[in-house]
């Protein structure tokens, strides 16, 4: 019944690469947001499949703080995003071209 | 939820087995600068909060001046503590306070001394009042300040976003200009992005070392040969990914031009110096003292990552017209001469990086505090052309600025020179001869964008041009230098403050300089020049900079 | 498997969740009579013929008390480990839980000093220069939809 800790590792990366790609091709702001999310996630799994490995709690602690900054991170995030397209119709990266680059 | 149930009920189980938990010792003066600027930050709230009128921003900028002066004192009492019985560690091994942390201590108390100073003018004649500024910048400086004392990666990932989610907000705290939102939206999404990258790097770290304790780290590596080291590699190269996304090294640079060129203008000095201030702390230490034993694998990536970043920012800020993009990429230029400091990997190299990090962190303040004065009302007007002949309409504001580019640019009787000197002295030590040879080469080079600004400043004015010629050559111009700065304090106090531009006029006029602005430019020149010709104090100060772990 | 035993409860929790929304489902189809008019098969049953589609944008207000919601909600967390161990930790940890209450207490003042919870009418905090900076790319796309002001 208990599955090898390889599978979780392999999964968590298959998230953050899904969450990398995906920031670098999508161009809907919310759809960013999700891939940083995915990412944190992927992060978090790795975190507790080797706390678990190691039977350490370290591990499981630090989920704690990454769910904690990634709502954080969330919440400004929609704000900066409310703030900005208040005044705008979509919310699409490529809207936000006032400045190259 | 359900989730985190689980953990939880794992977690107890753990603890139950371990027969209850060791009650945590906190020793509460190892921290107590952090202390300080969160507690004063949370009575800032409050005063807000409650108080029946809007109190004026200048208000909160002294109140904040205070709390910065507070949090160096406190500062100090550690270096003391800290130069008498030897470095410590603090609340379960997670807070290391050794010279070279309470260096950086003192150097975010600077900071926040500093800039609220600068910040009060630009936010009262943008009419962007009210405490979130100040607030957010003590937040951030606590986040700094954990980062440079943190002794775990997981602390150092908390302290990172400490750092880093108000200077998002930062960024787009000026919410009537569509250009400060633009720019909160991409430094967000990518500083959030690098953020993830470097918890995930923090997970796989972990997984190969079993610990997140950087002593621990570095005692396992020292322990053990790691035979197959694909995941700790790979937790090496995101870590390195991550900061480098936020101190702004090249191929990790994109956002920079974009963000400082739409923040609101204090917002970007800040962003610049408190950034790189704290994501060099734990950037010098992470790699430093806890992989050693690796050097042989990261050293080549930082000296590909140095070159790249040199050359880069050099090159490009060449062809800007616009000067907060330009100094944008000159910051980026100043990032790859700190990482010199780290490529070289010494005692010497590490010093020679604090020491630039000190250095650079007001000459970045002060220099756009002046482009934050010069643009004028609307923070939109930053072209280059905006600077001509300021030398013949406000000559003590121009030469402040020409002191701080100079200074930037590395010309000798200024601390930029000592900054410069130091770090190449420390790669040469260390035979990275080629580095440091590109490193001179992109100096050159960006002594020549600095002087256009000069030479720009001054052009309406041929009088002028021959003293800062001579301070170029490095002649003898202390005296020149200091004695308008010197007579320039009374006429920056005294600018018409008034003297607001209209929008529409074709030739610029007098732009209006605040006390309070002059007075953090003041400081900003004085630590310039007197460090600059008298470093020895500032010197001994960074050989302190002992990292133990 | 021994491990798997402390799942059970939020098995059965989810196996109870599921079978009373189902039941819930088929009862309504067993039970109510079934008379469909044109009336009632209407986007909104309140006898009013919607003469447009509905502004596609909530108040930015809905999005405000949501955000504030998650950073509250999540905060919770941090009080989950502390009530486990609260015997052990005794007065050192009641302090520090203290002090976290007071921080996050602090924002929710900062919150309702500035009127984020405020449900009355809108009032316009914004000064009247911010209207310069719109463009008529965002205007006049605004009225052509026909969508209103909607924030």
């Amino acid at each position: 019944m208990s599955i090898d800790a390889s599978w979780y590792l392999t999964l968590a990366a298959a998230l953050f690469t899904i969450g990398v790609v995906g920031l670098l091709v999508r161009r809907n702001v919310l759809v960013m947001f999700m891939c940083i999310e995915l990412m944190l996630n992927a992060a978090n799994l790795t975190f507790v499949t080797y706390a678990r490995a190691l039977d350490d709690v370290g591990g499981q602690v630090a989920v704690f703080f990454v769910l904690v900054v990634a709502a954080a991170e969330v919440v400004v995030g929609l704000g900066i995003i409310v703030a900005i397209f208040r005044r705008k119709v979509g919310a699409t990266a490529d809207d936000a071209h006032v400045m190259k680059g | 939820m359900t989730g985190s149930t689980a953990i939880l009920a794992s977690m107890a189980a753990h603890l139950l087995a371990a027969g209850g938990i060791a009650m945590p010792r906190i020793d509460y003066t190892a921290i107590l600068p952090e202390l300080i600027l969160l507690g004063g930050m949370l009575v800032l709230v409050l005063v807000s909060s409650l108080s029946p009128r809007p109190l004026p921003t200048e208000a909160y900028a002294t109140a904040t001046v205070g709390i910065g002066i507070a949090s160096l004192v406190a500062s100090l009492v550690l270096w003391r503590d800290v130069s008498d019985h030897g470095p410590f560690t603090a609340v379960a091994r997670a807070v290391n306070v050794d010279g070279f942390g309470v260096l950086f201590l003192v150097l975010v108390s600077c900071i926040l001394v500093v800039a609220p100073l600068l910040a009060a003018g630009h936010l009262r004649r943008e009419g962007v009042g009210g405490c979130e500024y100040y607030v957010l910048a003590l937040i951030s400086g606590s986040g700094a300040m954990f980062m440079a004392t943190a002794n775990d990666l997981v602390l150092i990932f908390l302290a990172l976003e400490i750092l880093s989610i108000p200077l998002y907000i930062l960024a787009g705290f000026d919410h009537l200009r569509e250009s400060s939102g633009e720019a909160a939206m991409k430094y967000f999404v990518l500083g959030a992005f690098s953020s993830a990258i470097f918890v995930y790097g923090i997970a796989l770290t972990y997984g190969a070392t079993g610990s997140t304790n950087l002593a621990q780290i570095a005692a396992f590596l020292a322990r053990n040969v790691v035979t197959s080291d694909g995941v700790l590699l790979g937790g090496l190269a995101l870590l390195l990914v991550g900061f480098a996304f936020k101190v702004a090294a090249v191929p990790f640079h994109m956002w920079t031009p974009d963000v400082y060129q739409g923040s609101p203008t204090p917002a970007t000095g800040f962003m610049a110096s408190m950034a790189k201030a704290g994501g060099f702390a734990a950037l010098l230490r992470v790699f430093v003292t806890t992989f050693p034993t690796l050097r042989g694998t990261w050293q080549p990536a930082i000296w590909v990552i140095a070159v790249l970043t040199l050359v880069l920012g050099a090159v490009v800020a060449l062809v800007q017209s616009d000067v907060k993009r330009m100094l944008a990429y000159s910051s980026i230029n100043h990032a790859g001469f700190v990482l010199l400091g780290l490529q070289a990997a010494t005692a010497r190299g590490v010093a020679g990086s604090v020491f630039y990090l000190f250095t650079y962190s007001f000459l970045v303040l002060g220099s756009f505090a002046v482009v934050s004065a010069v643009g004028g009302k609307g923070d939109e007007r930053h072209g280059l052309e905006r600077y001509r002949g300021l030398g013949r309409r406000q000559p003590a504001l121009a030469v402040t600025f020409a002191v701080l580019l100079l200074a930037q640019a590395g010309a000798p009787f200024t601390t930029g020179f000592f900054a410069k000197f130091y770090v190449v002295e420390a790669a040469v030590s260390a035979h990275s001869y080629a580095l440091a040879a590109v490193a001179m080469g992109t100096a050159a080079v960006a002594a020549f964008f600095y002087l256009r600004l000069v030479f720009l400043m001054f052009s309406d004015v041929g009088r002028t041009i021959p003293t800062h010629e001579g301070a170029a050559t490095g002649g003898t111009p202390t005296d020149t230098l200091e004695m308008p700065s010197a007579g320039g304090v009374a006429t920056l106090v005294a600018a018409p403050v008034a003297a607001l531009v209209e929008v529409a006029e074709p030739d610029p006029a007098i732009v209006a300089v605040s006390p309070w602005v002059a007075a953090g430019l003041v400081l900003c020149v004085a630590t310039t020049l007197v460090f600059g010709v008298w470093p020895q104090p500032l010197v001994d100060f960074a050989h302190q900079a002992t990292l133990i772990i | 498997m021994g491990s798997l035993d402390s799942y059970l409860p939020i098995f059965v929790l989810f196996v109870l969740a599921l079978a009373f929304a189902g039941l819930s489902i088929v009862a309504s189809k067993l039970l109510a009579p079934q008379r469909p008019t044109s009336a009632k098969e209407a986007p909104y049953e309140c006898g009013i013929v919607p003469a447009n589609e509905p502004p596609q944008r909530f108040p930015v207000r809905f999005y405000l008390v949501a955000m504030i919601f998650v950073i509250f909600d999540i905060e919770v967390i941090f009080l989950f480990p502390w009530a486990v161990v609260y015997d052990q930790l005794g007065r050192f940890g009641l302090v520090e839980v203290i002090v976290f209450a007071a921080a996050a207490f602090f924002s929710l003042l900062y919150l309702v000093a500035n009127g984020a919870l405020d449900w009355g009418p809108v009032r316009r905090v914004r000064p009247v220069s911010s209207l310069q900076s719109r463009t008529t790319a965002s205007t006049v796309r605004r009225v052509g939809t026909g969508s209103g002001e909607a924030a």
